[in-house]
């Protein structure tokens, strides 16, 4: 395999978790529990896999139990205005605990796995037709995905109203905006795009079901949310960017670079992170990207 | 209540994987009522214990330090290489200086985060979240790379400890001295938070840090000072895992011991003193993951789904308590 087309398959994943979690977050719910609701829906569709073949069906209630978790996490921080990184960091706990739990009879265990299919035309192109078309359904849906939710984000009236309420909750409630149905529509989102995510791992990118096999890209969600600033277009180079680093590190592994120490390359992501935060933390880029105003704060509707 | 419900509500799951939950309650009852499982709760309860202290106070703030498991990482870092660097001191000074650089690393590295917030509003739940990882892999590095014991067969870990970089410990037990440092710092933040004029500006500022800034705090000295506190605490934590109980640094020192000390600071409310309790709970509850792993061939992670579904119902019970208050009053 080649290395972009490694780089591809290891960022759709994050791709797919980031687009989720970014409408979260510009709804204003910050949700840390993309790493428990990935862990489920990697079990889930794994499970649904081995014991009806149905891969389609397996993907679908993985989707379902990624927002299953995350409806927890909307109730709690929502409606009962719980602290959100206490409620999502629970949402984290209980989904890799759920998973290991549930999935220990899956262990070593052989189920369908989703098989790439090369788009006809497109796959004949020179170079760009490997990588980007000679891949799995979910690579094609996770690029559609990042770009019709951007379309919808920022030039759609439904995307308007979801950064508003993410901004500034009291004004576009005054507004008529039903602020709670927008945050909970938002998180639910999330979780379905999580589940999605973790599908992707145990039914393509390592077929198999490994305890804790997520191995922290939830929490490389996180981090590629704010990296791309909020928008899922600079989400799809984040996620390749970050994706490039891991195939990058397997494939330098592979000819005897960096076996010495591959802990260097893998802490690229997280520094990387904290880099674009330190910058983004600076005033006009702030401005320039749109922080969600309300991010983390709960509303409580008649006060301030 | 909200702990008894946690577990009850984990009954349907036990049968999901065919095992009976009366069984199952009777391994973690069995923890709980025996002489080997109390003393082994205590044990696993002590690294909580000093990272969930730790957390109280940055927590106190509204300064949400995400980062307590990297701090333990770094903590049990220096503490491991003062074993390299002195070998052959006499136990009290090479002890000692493994806890002052536990101490000392695990604050610099709850410092960096804290600079970052205070001066560039750095929002520091990711910043503390993505050092956890950079510590982690750190550890790694050393154990597969420089530190890696040349006779231990290829296995991520350094050689043992000689005897004089070990904490006294209890005989017949694991309990080490990290006990007795976890109650005295429960007691000095305790004291620190009740007491002292910084305990007092915390308060204020995690009410409201406008309202501080008024009171002429200094949000920047004060989020410094706790961070280093609460980051050299979580430091202790893991110098206590390297020097009382694993006795090497290894890879994988910590199943996540700095995330469940989030949720526990959370259940005791912020009081150091409840933290004491709670994280003997919690340690029991890592112990009863073990039993039923051993016992009834369950996964470990059991442990973790108790510990979710207890914090979803104590926030759950919290809300009906809040509304059962705003109906009496009115």
């Amino acid at each position: 395999m080649s290395l972009l087309a490694h780089t591809v398959q290891a960022g759709t994943p994050l791709l797919l978790g980031t687009v989720g979690e970014i409408y979260a977050e510009r709804s204003g719910v910050l949700n840390l529990g993309v790493e428990g609701m990935m862990a489920m829906g990697a079990l889930i569709a794994f499970m649904t896999s081995f014991y009806t073949g149905n891969i389609g069906l397996a993907i679908a209630l993985a989707m379902v139990s990624g927002a299953l978790l995350s409806s927890i996490h909307a109730l709690l921080s929502i409606s009962i205005r719980a602290n959100q990184i206490v409620s999502g960091l629970a949402i984290t706990i209980l989904g890799l605990g759920l998973s290991g739990f549930l999935g220990k009879p899956m262990i070593g265990m052989i189920a369908p796995r989703l098989a790439s299919f090369s788009i006809p035309i497109l796959a004949e192109m020179p170079i760009v037709g490997r990588i980007l078309f000679s891949q799995d359904a979910f690579v094609y849906a996770s690029i559609l995905a990042a770009l019709v939710s951007w379309f919808v984000l920022f030039k759609t009236r439904p995307g308007l109203n979801v950064r508003s309420v993410g901004e500034n909750p009291a004004m576009a409630d005054s507004l008529g905006l039903d602020v709670y149905l927008i945050r909970y529509v938002c998180v639910l989102f999330g979780g379905l795009m999580a589940g999605a995510a973790g599908a992707y791992l145990s039914l393509v990118y390592t077929p198999l079901w490994i305890e804790g096999m997520t191995a922290g890209a939830g929490w490389i969600v996180i981090a590629l949310t704010i990296f791309a600033g909020w928008s899922p277009l600079r989400a799809v180079l984040g996620a390749y960017l970050f994706g490039g680093v891991f195939a990058l590190q397997f494939r330098l592994q592979a000819i005897g670079i960096g076996t010495e120490a591959p802990q260097f390359l893998l802490m690229l992501p997280y520094l990387t992170t904290v880099a674009a935060l330190v910058l983004t933390s600076i005033e006009t880029v702030r401005r320039r990207i749109g922080v969600p105003g309300a991010l983390g704060l709960p509303y409580f509707r008649g006060e301030s | 209540m909200a702990l008894v419900l946690g577990f009850l509500s984990a009954a349907p799951l036990f049968f999901a994987v065919g095992v009976n939950p009366i069984l199952a309650y009777q391994q973690v009852l069995g923890v709980f009522l025996s002489v080997d499982g109390l003393t082994e709760s205590l044990t696993r309860g002590i690294p909580l214990m000093l990272a969930s202290i730790g957390l109280c106070l940055p927590f106190k703030m509204n300064f949400w330090n995400i980062g307590a498991e990297g701090q333990l990482f770094m903590g049990a870092f220096a503490a491991t290489s003062m074993v390299f660097l002195l070998p052959e001191s006499p136990a009290f000074i090479l002890l000692g200086s493994m806890m002052t650089m536990g101490f000392i690393f695990g604050g610099v590295w709850g410092l960096i985060p804290a600079y970052l917030k205070a001066r560039l509003e750095v929002n520091e739940v990711l910043t503390t979240l993505m050092f956890n990882f950079v510590a982690i892999l750190w550890v790694d590095y050393l154990v597969y790379g420089p530190w890696r014991d040349p006779e231990g067969f290829g296995f991520p870990l350094t050689p043992m400890f000689p005897l004089n970089a070990r904490l006294p410990w209890i005989p017949g037990t694991r309990i080490h001295a990290g006990l007795i440092v976890g109650l005295i710092s429960a007691a000095f933040v305790y004291i620190f938070l009740a007491r002292s004029r910084w305990g007092h500006e915390l308060k204020v500022t995690g009410e409201s840090r406008l309202a501080a800034k008024y009171a002429g705090i200094d949000y920047v000295k004060l989020t410094l000072l706790v961070m280093f506190i609460g980051g050299g605490l979580a430091g202790l934590a893991g110098m206590g895992l390297v020097s009382g109980i694993i006795l090497r640094l290894r890879h994988g020192i910590s199943p996540g011991y700095g995330f469940s000390a989030i949720i526990i600071a959370w259940l005791a409310r912020l009081n150091p003193l409840a933290v004491v309790p709670v994280s003997i709970l919690f340690g029991g509850l890592l112990v009863a993951g073990d039993a039923l792993q051993i016992g009834l061939g369950l996964a470990f992670a059991t442990s973790l789904v108790f510990q979710g579904l207890i914090l979803l119902f104590v926030v759950g019970a919290e809300v009906l308590t809040r509304y059962r208050m705003t109906l009496s009053l009115e």
